[in-house]
Protein backbone atom coordinates (compact mmCIF):
# COMPACT_ATOMS: atom_id res chain seq x y z
CA UNK A 1 0.00 0.00 0.00
CA UNK A 2 2.89 2.33 0.84
CA UNK A 3 6.37 1.78 -0.51
CA UNK A 4 9.63 3.65 0.08
CA UNK A 5 12.62 2.74 -2.09
CA UNK A 6 16.09 4.17 -1.45
CA UNK A 7 14.59 7.32 -0.03
CA UNK A 8 16.92 10.05 1.15
CA UNK A 9 15.99 13.30 2.81
CA UNK A 10 17.98 16.41 3.52
CA UNK A 11 16.88 19.90 4.55
CA UNK A 12 18.36 22.57 2.29
CA UNK A 13 22.08 21.97 1.76
CA UNK A 14 22.51 20.07 5.04
CA UNK A 15 23.57 16.46 5.44
CA UNK A 16 21.05 13.69 4.80
CA UNK A 17 18.74 13.12 7.74
CA UNK A 18 17.47 9.88 6.19
CA UNK A 19 19.58 7.62 3.98
CA UNK A 20 18.49 4.84 1.65
CA UNK A 21 15.25 4.13 3.45
CA UNK A 22 13.37 1.20 1.92
CA UNK A 23 10.27 -0.48 3.32
CA UNK A 24 6.70 -1.23 2.49
CA UNK A 25 3.60 -1.09 4.64
CA UNK A 26 0.91 -3.63 3.80
CA UNK A 27 -2.76 -2.86 4.23
CA UNK A 28 -3.81 -3.43 7.83
CA UNK A 29 -0.26 -3.71 9.18
CA UNK A 30 0.86 -2.26 12.52
CA UNK A 31 4.38 -0.94 13.03
CA UNK A 32 6.20 0.89 15.75
CA UNK A 33 8.77 3.46 14.73
CA UNK A 34 11.53 3.72 17.31
CA UNK A 35 15.01 5.15 17.60
CA UNK A 36 17.00 7.65 19.62
CA UNK A 37 16.34 11.39 19.45
CA UNK A 38 17.75 12.88 16.26
CA UNK A 39 17.60 9.56 14.42
CA UNK A 40 15.15 10.96 11.86
CA UNK A 41 11.83 9.64 13.21
CA UNK A 42 10.01 12.94 12.83
CA UNK A 43 11.35 13.39 9.30
CA UNK A 44 10.20 9.91 8.30
CA UNK A 45 6.78 10.59 9.83
CA UNK A 46 6.56 13.86 7.86
CA UNK A 47 7.22 11.92 4.70
CA UNK A 48 4.53 9.44 5.75
CA UNK A 49 1.91 12.10 6.34
CA UNK A 50 2.86 14.00 3.19
CA UNK A 51 4.23 17.14 4.81
CA UNK A 52 7.45 16.85 2.74
CA UNK A 53 8.64 15.32 -0.49
CA UNK A 54 11.82 13.25 -0.21
CA UNK A 55 15.08 14.61 -1.64
CA UNK A 56 15.60 11.37 -3.55
CA UNK A 57 14.19 7.90 -3.98
CA UNK A 58 10.80 6.51 -4.90
CA UNK A 59 7.71 6.85 -2.74
CA UNK A 60 4.45 5.23 -3.64
CA UNK A 61 1.20 5.99 -1.77
CA UNK A 62 -1.90 3.93 -2.51
CA UNK A 63 -0.58 3.13 -5.98
CA UNK A 64 0.40 6.72 -6.80
CA UNK A 65 4.02 7.69 -7.42
CA UNK A 66 4.70 10.79 -5.32
CA UNK A 67 7.31 12.11 -7.78
CA UNK A 68 4.76 12.43 -10.57
CA UNK A 69 1.87 13.57 -8.41
CA UNK A 70 0.78 17.19 -8.92
CA UNK A 71 0.41 19.43 -5.89
CA UNK A 72 -3.31 19.78 -6.54
CA UNK A 73 -3.80 16.02 -6.15
CA UNK A 74 -2.20 15.87 -2.71
CA UNK A 75 -5.18 17.04 -0.57
CA UNK A 76 -7.24 14.00 -1.66
CA UNK A 77 -4.33 11.74 -0.76
CA UNK A 78 -3.88 13.43 2.63
CA UNK A 79 -7.54 12.76 3.44
CA UNK A 80 -6.67 9.06 3.41
CA UNK A 81 -4.07 9.64 6.13
CA UNK A 82 -4.83 10.38 9.78
CA UNK A 83 -2.21 12.06 11.93
CA UNK A 84 -1.90 12.17 15.73
CA UNK A 85 0.69 14.44 17.32
CA UNK A 86 2.38 14.27 20.71
CA UNK A 87 1.24 17.85 21.44
CA UNK A 88 -2.31 17.13 20.16
CA UNK A 89 -2.48 20.27 17.92
CA UNK A 90 -6.15 20.84 18.55
CA UNK A 91 -7.82 24.15 17.70
CA UNK A 92 -8.16 25.81 21.09
CA UNK A 93 -11.14 27.98 20.09
CA UNK A 94 -13.15 25.00 18.86
CA UNK A 95 -14.96 22.44 21.01
CA UNK A 96 -14.00 18.77 21.03
CA UNK A 97 -16.96 18.12 18.73
CA UNK A 98 -15.90 20.83 16.28
CA UNK A 99 -12.28 19.68 16.29
CA UNK A 100 -13.29 16.13 15.44
CA UNK A 101 -15.72 17.37 12.78
CA UNK A 102 -13.07 19.38 10.92
CA UNK A 103 -11.86 16.65 8.54
CA UNK A 104 -15.45 15.94 7.50
CA UNK A 105 -16.10 19.65 6.97
CA UNK A 106 -12.96 19.85 4.84
CA UNK A 107 -14.48 17.19 2.64
CA UNK A 108 -17.61 19.32 2.36
CA UNK A 109 -19.93 17.32 4.64
CA UNK A 110 -23.00 19.16 5.92
CA UNK A 111 -23.66 19.78 9.60
CA UNK A 112 -26.47 17.23 9.81
CA UNK A 113 -24.35 14.52 8.19
CA UNK A 114 -21.46 15.19 10.53
CA UNK A 115 -23.26 15.18 13.88
CA UNK A 116 -24.09 11.48 14.25
CA UNK A 117 -20.68 10.38 13.09
CA UNK A 118 -18.76 12.70 15.41
CA UNK A 119 -20.92 11.87 18.42
CA UNK A 120 -20.48 8.15 17.80
CA UNK A 121 -16.71 8.47 17.55
CA UNK A 122 -16.41 10.67 20.65
CA UNK A 123 -18.44 8.07 22.53
CA UNK A 124 -16.07 5.37 21.27
CA UNK A 125 -13.09 7.23 22.75
CA UNK A 126 -15.03 7.78 25.99
CA UNK A 127 -15.69 11.50 25.62
CA UNK A 128 -19.45 11.55 25.15
CA UNK A 129 -19.75 13.87 28.16
CA UNK A 130 -17.02 16.25 26.98
CA UNK A 131 -18.20 16.93 23.43
CA UNK A 132 -18.73 20.63 23.92
CA UNK A 133 -15.65 21.26 26.05
CA UNK A 134 -12.79 23.30 24.65
CA UNK A 135 -9.27 21.83 24.72
CA UNK A 136 -8.18 24.19 27.53
CA UNK A 137 -10.59 22.40 29.90
CA UNK A 138 -9.57 18.86 28.88
CA UNK A 139 -6.86 16.71 30.49
CA UNK A 140 -3.88 15.48 28.46
CA UNK A 141 -5.47 12.07 27.95
CA UNK A 142 -8.78 13.62 26.88
CA UNK A 143 -7.04 15.93 24.43
CA UNK A 144 -5.18 13.01 22.89
CA UNK A 145 -8.41 11.03 22.55
CA UNK A 146 -9.99 14.02 20.77
CA UNK A 147 -6.90 14.14 18.51
CA UNK A 148 -7.22 10.42 17.77
CA UNK A 149 -10.93 10.81 17.02
CA UNK A 150 -10.09 13.68 14.65
CA UNK A 151 -7.44 11.56 12.95
CA UNK A 152 -9.76 8.62 12.32
CA UNK A 153 -13.11 10.33 11.63
CA UNK A 154 -12.47 9.95 7.89
CA UNK A 155 -11.73 6.21 8.28
CA UNK A 156 -8.18 6.73 6.98
CA UNK A 157 -6.23 4.01 5.19
CA UNK A 158 -3.09 5.04 7.07
CA UNK A 159 -2.84 6.29 10.65
CA UNK A 160 0.42 7.95 11.68
CA UNK A 161 1.00 8.80 15.34
CA UNK A 162 3.99 10.78 16.55
CA UNK A 163 4.69 9.96 20.22
CA UNK A 164 0.95 9.85 21.00
CA UNK A 165 1.57 8.76 24.58
CA UNK A 166 4.36 11.22 25.30
CA UNK A 167 2.19 13.63 27.29
CA UNK A 168 -0.05 11.22 29.19
CA UNK A 169 0.34 8.95 32.25
CA UNK A 170 1.12 5.20 31.88
CA UNK A 171 -2.46 4.10 32.43
CA UNK A 172 -3.73 6.49 29.75
CA UNK A 173 -0.88 5.37 27.44
CA UNK A 174 -2.17 1.82 27.69
CA UNK A 175 -5.74 2.93 26.94
CA UNK A 176 -4.61 4.99 23.95
CA UNK A 177 -2.59 2.09 22.56
CA UNK A 178 -5.68 -0.04 22.93
CA UNK A 179 -7.50 2.45 20.67
CA UNK A 180 -4.77 2.21 18.05
CA UNK A 181 -4.92 -1.58 18.12
CA UNK A 182 -8.73 -1.44 17.76
CA UNK A 183 -8.38 0.83 14.73
CA UNK A 184 -5.76 -1.44 13.24
CA UNK A 185 -8.09 -4.40 13.67
CA UNK A 186 -10.67 -2.76 11.39
CA UNK A 187 -8.06 -2.48 8.64
CA UNK A 188 -6.27 0.82 9.26
CA UNK A 189 -2.57 0.60 8.53
CA UNK A 190 -0.92 2.06 11.60
CA UNK A 191 2.52 3.50 12.34
CA UNK A 192 3.18 4.66 15.90
CA UNK A 193 6.41 6.46 16.73
CA UNK A 194 7.39 6.00 20.36
CA UNK A 195 10.28 5.97 22.81
CA UNK A 196 8.32 3.81 25.19
CA UNK A 197 9.88 0.34 25.10
CA UNK A 198 7.23 -1.01 27.48
CA UNK A 199 4.46 -0.12 25.02
CA UNK A 200 6.36 -1.79 22.19
CA UNK A 201 6.80 -4.97 24.23
CA UNK A 202 3.18 -4.83 25.33
CA UNK A 203 1.85 -4.88 21.75
CA UNK A 204 4.61 -6.97 20.20
CA UNK A 205 4.20 -5.43 16.70
CA UNK A 206 7.04 -5.21 14.13
CA UNK A 207 9.48 -2.36 14.70
CA UNK A 208 10.94 0.13 12.24
CA UNK A 209 14.11 1.17 14.05
CA UNK A 210 15.89 4.29 12.89
CA UNK A 211 19.45 5.03 13.88
CA UNK A 212 21.51 7.86 12.41
CA UNK A 213 19.17 8.12 9.46
CA UNK A 214 19.23 4.44 8.58
CA UNK A 215 16.31 2.05 8.96
CA UNK A 216 16.23 -1.50 10.28
CA UNK A 217 13.08 -3.57 10.19
CA UNK A 218 12.66 -5.83 13.25
CA UNK A 219 10.04 -8.54 13.33
CA UNK A 220 7.38 -8.39 16.01
CA UNK A 221 7.66 -10.32 19.26
CA UNK A 222 5.14 -11.99 21.50
CA UNK A 223 2.86 -9.40 23.06
CA UNK A 224 3.26 -9.03 26.82
CA UNK A 225 -0.30 -7.78 27.10
CA UNK A 226 -2.50 -10.13 25.08
CA UNK A 227 -5.55 -8.06 25.96
CA UNK A 228 -4.07 -4.89 24.45
CA UNK A 229 -2.72 -6.67 21.42
CA UNK A 230 -5.71 -8.92 20.84
CA UNK B 1 -18.77 33.50 11.46
CA UNK B 2 -18.51 29.89 12.49
CA UNK B 3 -17.09 26.71 11.14
CA UNK B 4 -20.62 25.76 10.10
CA UNK B 5 -21.07 28.71 7.74
CA UNK B 6 -20.59 28.65 3.99
CA UNK B 7 -16.89 29.20 4.61
CA UNK B 8 -15.03 26.75 6.85
CA UNK B 9 -13.85 29.37 9.33
CA UNK B 10 -11.11 27.70 11.35
CA UNK B 11 -9.42 30.94 12.46
CA UNK B 12 -10.13 32.22 15.97
CA UNK B 13 -12.17 35.40 16.22
CA UNK B 14 -9.81 37.57 18.23
CA UNK B 15 -6.50 38.75 16.92
CA UNK B 16 -5.07 41.95 18.36
CA UNK B 17 -2.70 42.53 15.44
CA UNK B 18 -5.51 42.28 12.92
CA UNK B 19 -7.72 44.46 15.13
CA UNK B 20 -5.80 47.55 14.04
CA UNK B 21 -6.10 46.79 10.36
CA UNK B 22 -9.62 48.19 9.78
CA UNK B 23 -8.54 51.50 11.37
CA UNK B 24 -5.45 51.74 9.18
CA UNK B 25 -7.53 50.90 6.10
CA UNK B 26 -10.04 53.52 7.26
CA UNK B 27 -7.39 56.26 7.40
CA UNK B 28 -6.06 55.29 3.97
CA UNK B 29 -9.58 55.29 2.53
CA UNK B 30 -10.20 58.70 4.09
CA UNK B 31 -7.15 60.13 2.27
CA UNK B 32 -8.07 58.28 -0.90
CA UNK B 33 -11.66 59.55 -0.87
CA UNK B 34 -10.55 63.15 -0.31
CA UNK B 35 -7.94 63.03 -3.09
CA UNK B 36 -10.23 61.32 -5.55
CA UNK B 37 -13.14 63.65 -4.83
CA UNK B 38 -10.94 66.74 -5.18
CA UNK B 39 -9.38 65.50 -8.43
CA UNK B 40 -12.77 64.77 -9.99
CA UNK B 41 -14.41 67.95 -8.69
CA UNK B 42 -11.50 70.14 -9.79
CA UNK B 43 -11.75 68.69 -13.27
CA UNK B 44 -15.50 69.14 -13.55
CA UNK B 45 -15.44 72.59 -11.94
CA UNK B 46 -12.76 73.89 -14.27
CA UNK B 47 -14.57 72.49 -17.29
CA UNK B 48 -17.71 74.41 -16.30
CA UNK B 49 -15.72 77.51 -15.40
CA UNK B 50 -13.60 77.57 -18.60
CA UNK B 51 -16.63 76.75 -20.75
CA UNK B 52 -18.25 79.91 -19.37
CA UNK B 53 -15.17 81.99 -20.12
CA UNK B 54 -14.52 80.66 -23.62
CA UNK B 55 -18.02 81.78 -24.59
CA UNK B 56 -17.08 85.35 -23.68
CA UNK B 57 -14.77 87.85 -25.33
CA UNK B 58 -13.68 91.34 -24.34
CA UNK B 59 -12.90 94.14 -26.76
CA UNK B 60 -10.97 97.18 -25.50
CA UNK B 61 -11.02 100.43 -27.43
CA UNK B 62 -7.80 102.11 -26.35
CA UNK B 63 -7.80 105.63 -27.82
CA UNK B 64 -6.98 108.86 -25.94
CA UNK B 65 -9.41 111.09 -27.82
CA UNK B 66 -12.90 110.53 -26.36
CA UNK B 67 -14.65 111.42 -29.65
CA UNK B 68 -12.54 109.02 -31.72
CA UNK B 69 -12.95 106.38 -29.01
CA UNK B 70 -16.73 106.78 -29.15
CA UNK B 71 -16.76 106.53 -32.97
CA UNK B 72 -14.51 103.45 -32.96
CA UNK B 73 -16.68 101.88 -30.25
CA UNK B 74 -19.77 102.26 -32.42
CA UNK B 75 -17.93 100.82 -35.45
CA UNK B 76 -16.72 97.86 -33.41
CA UNK B 77 -20.22 97.25 -32.00
CA UNK B 78 -21.70 97.28 -35.49
CA UNK B 79 -19.11 94.79 -36.72
CA UNK B 80 -19.54 92.54 -33.71
CA UNK B 81 -23.33 92.50 -33.87
CA UNK B 82 -23.18 91.66 -37.58
CA UNK B 83 -20.76 88.76 -36.99
CA UNK B 84 -22.38 85.30 -37.09
CA UNK B 85 -21.84 83.47 -33.79
CA UNK B 86 -22.00 86.62 -31.67
CA UNK B 87 -25.05 86.44 -29.45
CA UNK B 88 -24.66 89.79 -27.76
CA UNK B 89 -22.25 92.74 -27.67
CA UNK B 90 -22.63 95.56 -25.16
CA UNK B 91 -20.52 98.42 -23.82
CA UNK B 92 -19.57 98.19 -20.19
CA UNK B 93 -20.49 101.25 -18.10
CA UNK B 94 -17.57 103.47 -16.93
CA UNK B 95 -18.48 102.74 -13.32
CA UNK B 96 -18.05 99.00 -13.97
CA UNK B 97 -14.70 99.58 -15.70
CA UNK B 98 -13.50 101.62 -12.70
CA UNK B 99 -14.69 98.83 -10.40
CA UNK B 100 -12.56 96.37 -12.37
CA UNK B 101 -9.53 98.65 -12.05
CA UNK B 102 -10.01 99.47 -8.38
CA UNK B 103 -7.93 96.50 -7.07
CA UNK B 104 -4.91 98.04 -8.80
CA UNK B 105 -5.67 101.79 -8.73
CA UNK B 106 -7.82 102.11 -5.61
CA UNK B 107 -11.04 104.08 -5.39
CA UNK B 108 -11.29 106.50 -8.37
CA UNK B 109 -14.06 109.08 -8.86
CA UNK B 110 -15.84 108.67 -12.21
CA UNK B 111 -15.22 112.28 -13.21
CA UNK B 112 -11.43 112.39 -12.87
CA UNK B 113 -10.89 112.66 -16.62
CA UNK B 114 -8.64 109.59 -16.50
CA UNK B 115 -8.48 108.14 -20.06
CA UNK B 116 -10.22 104.84 -19.47
CA UNK B 117 -10.51 102.32 -22.30
CA UNK B 118 -13.97 101.43 -23.44
CA UNK B 119 -14.78 97.80 -22.76
CA UNK B 120 -17.19 95.83 -24.91
CA UNK B 121 -18.46 92.54 -23.53
CA UNK B 122 -19.17 89.97 -26.21
CA UNK B 123 -21.15 86.77 -25.65
CA UNK B 124 -20.83 84.02 -28.23
CA UNK B 125 -23.49 81.48 -29.09
CA UNK B 126 -20.88 78.72 -28.52
CA UNK B 127 -17.16 78.65 -27.50
CA UNK B 128 -16.02 77.88 -31.08
CA UNK B 129 -18.76 79.85 -32.88
CA UNK B 130 -16.35 82.54 -34.11
CA UNK B 131 -12.90 82.55 -35.71
CA UNK B 132 -11.17 84.64 -33.03
CA UNK B 133 -8.08 85.48 -35.09
CA UNK B 134 -10.15 86.61 -38.11
CA UNK B 135 -12.48 88.67 -35.90
CA UNK B 136 -9.48 90.39 -34.27
CA UNK B 137 -8.06 91.34 -37.69
CA UNK B 138 -11.40 92.67 -38.91
CA UNK B 139 -11.83 94.67 -35.70
CA UNK B 140 -8.38 96.22 -36.12
CA UNK B 141 -9.27 97.15 -39.71
CA UNK B 142 -12.57 98.71 -38.63
CA UNK B 143 -11.39 100.39 -35.41
CA UNK B 144 -7.62 100.84 -35.14
CA UNK B 145 -7.77 101.18 -31.33
CA UNK B 146 -9.63 97.87 -30.81
CA UNK B 147 -7.90 95.01 -28.94
CA UNK B 148 -9.63 91.63 -28.77
CA UNK B 149 -9.03 89.54 -25.62
CA UNK B 150 -10.29 85.94 -25.58
CA UNK B 151 -8.78 85.24 -22.07
CA UNK B 152 -6.68 82.41 -23.54
CA UNK B 153 -3.30 83.68 -22.31
CA UNK B 154 -4.05 83.53 -18.58
CA UNK B 155 -6.69 80.84 -18.75
CA UNK B 156 -4.24 78.41 -20.36
CA UNK B 157 -1.88 78.89 -17.42
CA UNK B 158 -4.64 78.20 -14.91
CA UNK B 159 -5.85 75.16 -16.82
CA UNK B 160 -2.26 73.86 -17.01
CA UNK B 161 -1.88 74.36 -13.27
CA UNK B 162 -5.18 72.59 -12.68
CA UNK B 163 -4.04 69.69 -14.88
CA UNK B 164 -0.87 69.34 -12.79
CA UNK B 165 -2.90 69.45 -9.55
CA UNK B 166 -5.25 66.78 -10.91
CA UNK B 167 -2.27 64.64 -11.86
CA UNK B 168 -0.83 65.04 -8.36
CA UNK B 169 -4.14 64.10 -6.77
CA UNK B 170 -4.41 61.07 -9.04
CA UNK B 171 -0.86 60.15 -8.01
CA UNK B 172 -1.85 60.44 -4.34
CA UNK B 173 -4.83 58.13 -4.96
CA UNK B 174 -2.56 55.55 -6.62
CA UNK B 175 -0.02 55.80 -3.78
CA UNK B 176 -2.73 55.46 -1.13
CA UNK B 177 -4.18 52.38 -2.87
CA UNK B 178 -0.71 50.82 -3.17
CA UNK B 179 -0.01 51.66 0.47
CA UNK B 180 -3.28 50.03 1.51
CA UNK B 181 -2.41 46.91 -0.48
CA UNK B 182 1.05 46.82 1.17
CA UNK B 183 -0.49 47.21 4.63
CA UNK B 184 -2.94 44.39 3.93
CA UNK B 185 -0.07 42.19 2.71
CA UNK B 186 1.89 42.88 5.92
CA UNK B 187 -1.21 42.28 8.03
CA UNK B 188 -1.95 39.10 6.17
CA UNK B 189 1.60 37.81 6.58
CA UNK B 190 1.41 38.56 10.30
CA UNK B 191 -1.88 36.65 10.36
CA UNK B 192 -0.30 33.74 8.51
CA UNK B 193 2.57 33.66 11.01
CA UNK B 194 0.13 33.78 13.94
CA UNK B 195 -2.03 31.00 12.54
CA UNK B 196 0.79 28.99 10.98
CA UNK B 197 0.15 25.89 13.07
CA UNK B 198 -3.59 25.93 12.39
CA UNK B 199 -2.93 26.30 8.67
CA UNK B 200 -0.47 23.40 8.72
CA UNK B 201 -2.99 21.19 10.50
CA UNK B 202 -5.71 22.09 8.00
CA UNK B 203 -3.25 21.40 5.19
CA UNK B 204 -2.35 17.98 6.63
CA UNK B 205 -6.01 17.10 7.07
CA UNK B 206 -6.41 17.53 3.32
CA UNK B 207 -7.77 21.07 3.09
CA UNK B 208 -7.25 22.57 -0.33
CA UNK B 209 -5.53 25.95 -0.66
CA UNK B 210 -8.88 27.44 -1.63
CA UNK B 211 -10.54 26.23 1.58
CA UNK B 212 -7.77 27.72 3.72
CA UNK B 213 -7.64 31.02 1.86
CA UNK B 214 -11.43 31.40 2.04
CA UNK B 215 -11.14 31.72 5.81
CA UNK B 216 -8.78 34.65 5.27
CA UNK B 217 -10.95 36.02 2.43
CA UNK B 218 -13.92 36.28 4.76
CA UNK B 219 -11.85 37.85 7.53
CA UNK B 220 -10.16 40.45 5.32
CA UNK B 221 -13.33 41.28 3.40
CA UNK B 222 -14.83 42.27 6.76
CA UNK B 223 -11.71 44.32 7.63
CA UNK B 224 -11.87 46.11 4.26
CA UNK B 225 -15.59 46.85 4.56
CA UNK B 226 -15.28 48.15 8.12
CA UNK B 227 -12.23 50.28 7.33
CA UNK B 228 -13.78 51.54 4.11
CA UNK B 229 -17.00 52.53 5.85
CA UNK B 230 -15.11 54.42 8.54
CA UNK B 231 -12.86 56.20 6.01
CA UNK B 232 -15.71 57.18 3.72
CA UNK B 233 -17.87 58.47 6.58
CA UNK B 234 -14.99 60.65 7.77
CA UNK B 235 -14.26 61.85 4.23
CA UNK B 236 -17.94 62.62 3.62
CA UNK B 237 -18.11 64.63 6.82
CA UNK B 238 -14.93 66.55 5.96
CA UNK B 239 -16.12 67.33 2.43
CA UNK B 240 -19.50 68.45 3.73
CA UNK B 241 -17.81 70.92 6.10
CA UNK B 242 -15.51 72.20 3.31
CA UNK B 243 -18.44 72.66 0.92
CA UNK B 244 -20.36 74.65 3.55
CA UNK B 245 -17.31 76.85 4.18
CA UNK B 246 -16.75 77.40 0.44
CA UNK B 247 -20.43 78.34 0.00
CA UNK B 248 -19.99 80.99 2.70
CA UNK B 249 -16.84 82.34 1.02
CA UNK B 250 -18.42 82.91 -2.40
CA UNK B 251 -17.68 81.60 -5.84
CA UNK B 252 -14.68 80.95 -8.01
CA UNK B 253 -11.87 78.41 -8.01
CA UNK B 254 -12.37 77.30 -4.42
CA UNK B 255 -15.93 76.28 -5.18
CA UNK B 256 -14.85 74.85 -8.52
CA UNK B 257 -12.40 72.53 -6.76
CA UNK B 258 -15.05 71.12 -4.41
CA UNK B 259 -17.81 68.73 -5.41
CA UNK B 260 -21.49 69.45 -5.03
CA UNK B 261 -22.88 67.79 -1.90
CA UNK B 262 -25.40 65.94 -4.07
CA UNK B 263 -22.60 64.37 -6.14
CA UNK B 264 -21.01 62.50 -3.23
CA UNK B 265 -23.25 59.43 -3.49
CA UNK B 266 -20.56 57.48 -5.35
CA UNK B 267 -18.48 57.52 -2.15
CA UNK B 268 -20.80 54.76 -0.94
CA UNK B 269 -19.08 52.44 -3.42
CA UNK B 270 -15.66 52.92 -1.82
CA UNK B 271 -16.22 50.59 1.19
CA UNK B 272 -17.26 47.82 -1.22
CA UNK B 273 -14.19 48.52 -3.37
CA UNK B 274 -12.02 48.59 -0.26
CA UNK B 275 -13.46 45.24 0.88
CA UNK B 276 -12.89 43.62 -2.50
CA UNK B 277 -9.32 44.97 -2.86
CA UNK B 278 -8.46 43.90 0.70
CA UNK B 279 -9.97 40.44 0.18
CA UNK B 280 -8.20 39.86 -3.14
CA UNK B 281 -4.88 41.06 -1.71
CA UNK B 282 -5.27 38.67 1.22
CA UNK B 283 -6.25 35.82 -1.10
CA UNK B 284 -3.18 36.28 -3.32
CA UNK B 285 -0.86 36.63 -0.28
CA UNK B 286 -2.25 33.52 1.42
CA UNK B 287 -2.23 31.39 -1.73
CA UNK B 288 1.38 32.35 -2.45
CA UNK B 289 2.36 31.52 1.13
CA UNK B 290 0.55 28.16 0.91
CA UNK B 291 2.67 27.22 -2.09
CA UNK B 292 5.60 26.97 0.35
CA UNK B 293 3.82 24.01 1.92
CA UNK B 294 4.06 20.75 -0.01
Amino acid sequence: MITFENVGMRYGMGTEVLRDISFSLDRGSFHFLTGPSGAGKTTLLKLLYLAHRPSRGLVNFFGRDLATLERGALPRLRRRIGVVFQDFRLFDHLTAFENVALPLRIQGAKKAQVADHVEELLSWVGLEDRMHARPATLSGGEKQRVAIARAVINKPDLLVADEPTGNVDPDMSRRLMHLFVELNKIGTTTVVATHDEDLVRMIGAPIMRLDKGELNMIAGGTPLDPEAAA
Amino acid sequence: MSMWGRTLQFLPKQNQREGLLPWVIGVMLFLCALSLTSALALGRGLERWSAGLTSNLSVQIVVDDPMVRKAQTEDALRLLRATPGVAEASVMADADVIALLSPWLGEIPTDTGLPLPTLIEVKLTAPDAVNIKGLGERLMATASGARLDDHQAWMTQILNLAAVVRLLLAGIVVMVVLCTVAIVIFGCRAGLATHRESIEIMHLMGAEDRTISQAFDERYLAHGLKGGLFGVLMAGLTLYILIRLADDMGQGLIQASLPAASSLAWLALLPVLSGVVTMLTARITVRRALLDLM
